[in-house]
C-alpha cells in the first residue's frame, strides 16, 4: 500500500480507545481500589480495611441469599427460555413440514416473528410495570382478577415461595422473542437442502430438531447461553421496580446487583458496594469463561 | 468461533420460491403435528400479547372504570382523557424533550466514532487488534451496576485542565455514558457489515485513484448503509429505554421519560390510567423504528457474527 496505515488506525481508533480507557477500565480499577476500604460515598476515602469488606461479605447472609437467587436465575433463565426460543424458531422456520420439497414455518410465522419480538421493545421500566399490574396480590391484579370473586388471591411477590418465580417469569417474557429471532437467523442459514435430504429420508420433525437444527446452530445457542446468564447476574432493573420492599418480603428476591446499589446510594456503604461489584465482576467473567470453555465442541459445518 | 455467514437475501428468496412451488407435491407429514405446532403458536401469541393488550386497554378507560373490581376487557367507554393528562402531568414533555436530546447526541456519536473504530478493525491488520476485539466482547459482558459509583465520581470532577465541570445532573453527562454503553454493539455489528464488503472493491477503486480515505468515504461508508441503520435503531433503543444510569446520576428535571414512569408509579400509587398512558407515548418511538427495520432484524443481530 502507498500510504502509511497507522495515520488512519490512531486516528480512528483513539477515541473509541480513549472512552474504553476512561469509562470501563478506570472505572473499574477504581472500583477495585474503593473495595478495600471503607467508605460512605462522600468525602475523602481513608479507612484502608483490607480484605475487611470481603470478610463482611462472608458473614452477610443477605449476600449468601442474594447469591442463592442468582444462581437460581442461572439455571432457569437459560434452560427455559433457549428451549422455548428453539421450539418457537423450529416451528417459525421448519415446523410447517414441506410443500413442493420446500421446507416451511407454521402459517402466519412472520406475524409471530413481529409478536414475539414486541416484549423486547418495551423498556425494562414499563415490563416492570406492567408486570406489577399483572402479578398483583387482589382482585385488581390481572391473574387474580381473571378468577371468580370467592377465591382466595394468589399473593405472587408478596409470597415468599413465588416471588422469585414470578421473576423469572416475567424474565423469560422477555428474553424469549429476542432468541426466536436469534435463532432463526441461525436456521435461515441451514441450507434447505440439508432438511429436504433428511425429510426424503424418511427423519420425523423430532428427528430433524435434534439431528440437524441443534448440532448446526451450536454455536448461538452457546452465546445465547452466555447472554442469558449475564443477565441473570444482572436482573436489577425488574427485581428493583417489582419486588415487595425491594428484595423483599424479608430477602426473598435480594440479588447480588440489587445489593451493590442500595449499599452504594442508600445505605452509604459504597466500599462495601465495591466490594460486591467486584466479586460480581468476578462471577460474570468466570461463567462466561465455563460455559465457553466447557460446551465448545467441533463445530459441525453446514 | 465459527459463525454460520449471514445473506440477509436468501430467506426472502426462499420465502417467495415456496410460494411458487405451493401445491405442487405434498410430502406427507402428519396433519395432527401440523395442528399442533400451530396451536402452539396461538397461545404462545396470546400469553405473549396479553401484557400489552392489558396497557392499551387501560389506558383507554376513564379512571372508575380502572380502579374498578371487576376487570373490563374492553374499556366500555373509551377515552382520550389519560393521555392528556400525562401530557399535562408535571415534567413529562421536559423528560420527554431530554429523552430525545440525549438519545441523539449518544447515537449519533456512538455512529460516528463506532464506524471509524469498525473501519481500522475491519480493514486493517495491526498490534493490538485483536486486544481491541476482546476488550470490545468483554466490556458487553461486564456488569456495569458496579461502574456506578465510580461514574459519579469521575462526572463530578470532569478537569479538563483550564477549568473544572461537574456533568452529574446534566445532559451532557448522561449522553457520553450512553455512547459508552451502545458503542461496543455499534463498533461490533458494523464491523460485521464493513468485513462484507469485499477488498476488492477498496483495491479496485484504489488502482483508480482514490485515496484510502476516499475509499472510505466513497466505497465503504455508502455500502455500510443498512448497517448504520440497524445499529442506530438498536442504539436509540437501548439509550431511550434506560433508566438506571440517568436515574442515579440526574435529578428528575435532568432525566428521560423512563425514569419520568418510575417516579410516577411510586408517587402517584393508583393513578394507572395516566401512567399507562404515558407507557404507551414512551414506546411509540420505539415501535415504529423497529417497524420500519423489522424486515431486517435478523441481520441486524447477527451481523456481527460475520468472521472478519
Amino acid at each position: 500500500m502507498r500510504h502509511g496505515k497507522y495515520p488512519f488506525i490512531i486516528g480512528f481508533l483513539v477515541v473509541p480507545v480513549a472512552l474504553y480507557a476512561i469509562f470501563v477500565v478506570w472505572a473499574y480499577i477504581q472500583a477495585f481500589y474503593l473495595s478495600v476500604y471503607e467508605w460512605s460515598g462522600l468525602g475523602p476515602v481513608e479507612n484502608f480495611v483490607g480484605l475487611g469488606n470481603f470478610r463482611k461479605m462472608w458473614d452477610d447472609t443477605l449476600f449468601w441469599q442474594s447469591i442463592k437467587h442468582n444462581v437460581f436465575l442461572l439455571i432457569f433463565l437459560p434452560i427455559i427460555t433457549v428451549i422455548l426460543a428453539l421450539i418457537f424458531a423450529f416451528l417459525l422456520n421448519v415446523g410447517g413440514g414441506q410443500k413442493g420439497g420446500v421446507t416451511r414455518g407454521v402459517w402466519g410465522s412472520k406475524v409471530y416473528r413481529i409478536i414475539f419480538f414486541f416484549p423486547q421493545l418495551l423498556a425494562l421500566a414499563i415490563v416492570a410495570v406492567i408486570f406489577g399490574r399483572v402479578f398483583g396480590p387482589d382482585k385488581s391484579g390481572m391473574i387474580n382478577g381473571l378468577f371468580p370473586e370467592s377465591w382466595q388471591p394468589w399473593l405472587f411477590l408478596a409470597d415468599e415461595r413465588y416471588a422469585m418465580g414470578c421473576i423469572l417469569v416475567v424474565l423469560v417474557w422477555q428474553a424469549v422473542g429476542f432468541y426466536v429471532v436469534l435463532f432463526s437467523a441461525g436456521m435461515g442459514n441451514i441450507p434447505t437442502e440439508v432438511y429436504e435430504a433428511a425429510a426424503i429420508d424418511g427423519a420425523s420433525r423430532m428427528t430433524l430438531f435434534f439431528r440437524i437444527t441443534i448440532p448446526l446452530l451450536w454455536n448461538t445457542v452457546q452465546v445465547a447461553w452466555v447472554y442469558l446468564g449475564i443477565a441473570a447476574f444482572d436482573a436489577f432493573a425488574l427485581v428493583n421496580i417489582m419486588t415487595v420492599d425491594r428484595g423483599g418480603p424479608d430477602g426473598a428476591t435480594s440479588v447480588l446487583s440489587l445489593m451493590i446499589y442500595r449499599n452504594a446510594f442508600e445505605f452509604s456503604q459504597a466500599g462495601y458496594a465495591s466490594a460486591l461489584g467486584v466479586v460480581l465482576f468476578f462471577l460474570t467473567l468466570t461463567f462466561a469463561w465455563v460455559t465457553l470453555s466447557a460446551t465448545r465442541r467441533e463445530s459441525v459445518e453446514a | 468461533m465459527v459463525a454460520p455467514a449471514v445473506t440477509p437475501t436468501a430467506p426472502l428468496k426462499r420465502r417467495r420460491k415456496a410460494k411458487a412451488d405451493e401445491g405442487v407435491i405434498t410430502v406427507g407429514r402428519s396433519r395432527s403435528g401440523t395442528i399442533l405446532a400451530n396451536t402452539a403458536g396461538v397461545v404462545f401469541s396470546v400469553l405473549m400479547l396479553f401484557p400489552v393488550y392489558w396497557v392499551l386497554n387501560t389506558a383507554f378507560k376513564p379512571a372508575d372504570e380502572v380502579l374498578a373490581l371487576e376487570p373490563g376487557f374492553w374499556p366500555s367507554n373509551p377515552t382520550f382523557d389519560n393521555f392528556i393528562s400525562a401530557f399535562n402531568a408535571p415534567l413529562f414533555l421536559k423528560d420527554m424533550r431530554n429523552g430525545v436530546i440525549i438519545t441523539l447526541i449518544a447515537v449519533a456519536g456512538a455512529l460516528v466514532v463506532g464506524f471509524l473504530g469498525a473501519l481500522a478493525i475491519a480493514r486493517f491488520s495491526f498490534y493490538g487488534r485483536k486486544a481491541i476485539i476482546l476488550v470490545v466482547l468483554v466490556v458487553q459482558l461486564v456488569p456495569f451496576l458496579a461502574l456506578l459509583i465510580p461514574l459519579f465520581l469521575m462526572l463530578q470532577n470532569v478537569d479538563l485542565g483550564f477549568k473544572k465541570f461537574d456533568l452529574t445532573d446534566s445532559l451532557p453527562g448522561v449522553s457520553i455514558t450512553y455512547l459508552v454503553l451502545i458503542l461496543p454493539y455499534t463498533i461490533w455489528t458494523l464491523r460485521g457489515f464493513i468485513s462484507g464488503i469485499p477488498r476488492e472493491l477498496d483495491e479496485a477503486a484504489m488502482i483508480d485513484g482514490c485515496t484510502r480515505a476516499q475509499v472510505f468515504w466513497r466505497i465503504i461508508l455508502p455500502l455500510t448503509g443498512p448497517g448504520l441503520v440497524a445499529t442506530s435503531v438498536y442504539g436509540f433503543i437501548q439509550a431511550w429505554n434506560e433508566f438506571i444510569i440517568i436515574n442515579t446520576l440526574n435529578s428528575p428535571e435532568n432525566q428521560n421519560l423512563m425514569a419520568w414512569l418510575l417516579q410516577n408509579q411510586t408517587t402517584r400509587g393508583t393513578a394507572w390510567g395516566p401512567l399507562m398512558a404515558g407507557a404507551i407515548i414512551t414506546s411509540i418511538p420505539v415501535v415504529v423504528f423497529f417497524l420500519i427495520i423489522q424486515r431486517n432484524i435478523a441481520t441486524g443481530l447477527t451481523a456481527g457474527a460475520v468472521k472478519g
